[in-house]
């Protein structure tokens, strides 16, 4: 026979799993409707959002190469390293760092709208169009995953400043090619004053 | 004579709607060809059609026991599960096909994720609240576990696509956001299958997948009906300034 201390352990017991049940259902629910949310989100921003060459082009065009470059140059990091305590350091540091990584993010904003413009390109029914439009995207592909990658380093070092210091010569030639990167795209002539022009 | 009550007449609306919608949705993808572009998706289409035959021919056979029924409930959404992932793999297939460097790097990343949501689908099958019992682990347990793997496919692909400004094709994105909407659906309702399992809460548990299979469906239908949406832009770019941005970007990433 079960004493009555057992039967209300038992019973404990039994309201912690239903607890424990309940709560893992209500998660899964939760989950579930989190994943639609953001898929009905995607299907409205995808039929309101047209290519916007004119953002694209803008874009590329506001990215200030040589800000970019200051905030990853390793002289002006090991200067900042040689002459500030420390604290100090770290605290500057991840704001540089911070800086650096809205400015990459941007720049991988600029890239994913430059893909945009270069599928639109691609359906032209202009063969050689199509074909610099297949190129273009190909490239802004690219592009854009280099620029996550960047955001990830610069990320890591925001978090974990020390550590990176480890690491720093390899991660930094990573920032010189992507400010490269940046530097080329900013020399990029402006040309004609606007990519989309009206059809009147 | 059935009779009918509003309930029950709902229930029935619910479940052979989508099913004709479907047959609609068969001559659509013939008369435009498109079962060439989706092979798996036109296989889909017509497994369910042919699965929804035989579980109502069994439904309203007196003869069949409703275990018997369960058992050729869960064989045949089993086959649909399977798919269901072909159609998964169709569409990213489609959607990386103009892109050589994306078919290698996206397509990686993507049966990483794959890896990772089948561990997560597997603990949430085995660890998952609710009745283990055979039929459950055959049935409702699977689903949720292949709903959850499906569901993070199809969102990865739609973030990811959106995240590098990857187009979708109008008919592979109403696939895919259907196909998603469906599964999500299907996690949340055979999760609280498992909580709300008394008589009275089944059919309203029921009316709620018909009812979003219904939906479904119509999203398949409307977006393979859409013509394609051609940009304003397209003849508005002129050639040289799309050739400088390639020579410009493919200075950048040759480097």
């Amino acid at each position: 026979m079960i004493s009555p201390a057992m039967l209300g352990h038992t019973m404990m017991i039994g309201h912690t799993m239903i607890g424990h049940t309940m709560l893992a259902t209500w998660t899964l629910v939760a989950v579930a409707f989190f994943a639609l949310a953001i898929l009905v989100y995607v299907a409205l921003r995808s039929r309101t959002r047209p290519v916007d060459l004119e953002k694209a082009v803008q874009a590329f065009r506001s990215l200030d190469i040589e800000a970019f470059r200051n905030l990853v140059d390793s002289n002006e990091e090991a200067f900042l390293r040689n002459n500030l305590p420390p604290r100090k350091f770290h605290e500057i540091k991840r704001q540089r760092a911070w800086a650096a990584l809205i400015y990459a993010w941007e720049a991988g904003e600029a890239a994913a709208a430059l893909a945009r413009v270069g599928q639109a390109a691609q359906r032209s029914s202009d063969p050689q169009i199509a074909a610099s439009g297949v190129q273009l995207s190909e490239n802004a592909f690219r592009l854009r995953l280099q620029t996550i990658k960047a955001c990830l380093h610069l990320l890591t070092e925001i978090l974990l400043p020390d550590l990176q210091s480890r690491s720093l010569p390899p991660l930094v030639d990573q920032y010189e090619r992507a400010a490269d990167t940046l530097f080329r795209l900013g020399r990029f002539p402006s040309g004609v004053p606007g990519l989309v022009r009206t059809k009147s | 004579m059935l009779t009918l009550n509003w309930p029950r007449l709902l229930s029935l609306f619910l479940w052979i709607s989508p099913h004709v919608l479907l047959g609609v949705l068969a001559v659509i993808l013939c008369s435009r060809r498109s079962y060439r572009e989706f092979p798996c998706f036109f296989a889909y289409v017509l497994y369910e059609i042919a699965g929804f035959i035989l579980l109502f021919a069994l439904y309203s056979a007196s003869s069949v026991t409703a275990e018997q029924y369960a058992y050729a409930y869960y064989f045949t959404l089993l086959f649909s599960i399977a798919l269901r992932f072909g159609v998964i793999e169709e569409v990213s297939r489609g959607l990386f096909r103009e892109s050589v460097f994306l078919k290698v790097a996206a397509r990686r990343s993507l049966r990483c994720v794959a890896g990772l949501l089948l561990v997560m689908g597997v603990l949430l099958a085995v660890y998952a609240p609710g009745n283990n019992s055979i039929k459950l682990v055959a049935g409702s347990v699977v689903n949720r576990g292949a709903a959850m793997v499906q569901c993070g496919l199809l969102l990865s692909l739609l973030l990811f696509s959106r995240f590098v400004g990857l187009s979708w094709r109008r008919p592979a994105f109403g696939i895919a956001l259907g196909l998603g909407v469906l599964s999500s659906v299907d996690l949340a309702i055979f999760a609280l299958r498992t909580e709300f399992s008394s008589a009275a809460w089944i059919p309203y548990l029921n009316w709620a997948i018909t009812g979003t299979y219904f939906v479904c469906v119509s999203i398949w239908i409307a977006y393979l009906l859409a013509p394609e949406l051609e940009p304003a832009s397209l003849t508005v770019v002129s050639r040289d300034e799309v050739e400088n941005w390639n020579t410009e970007l493919q200075h950048v990433v040759r480097q």
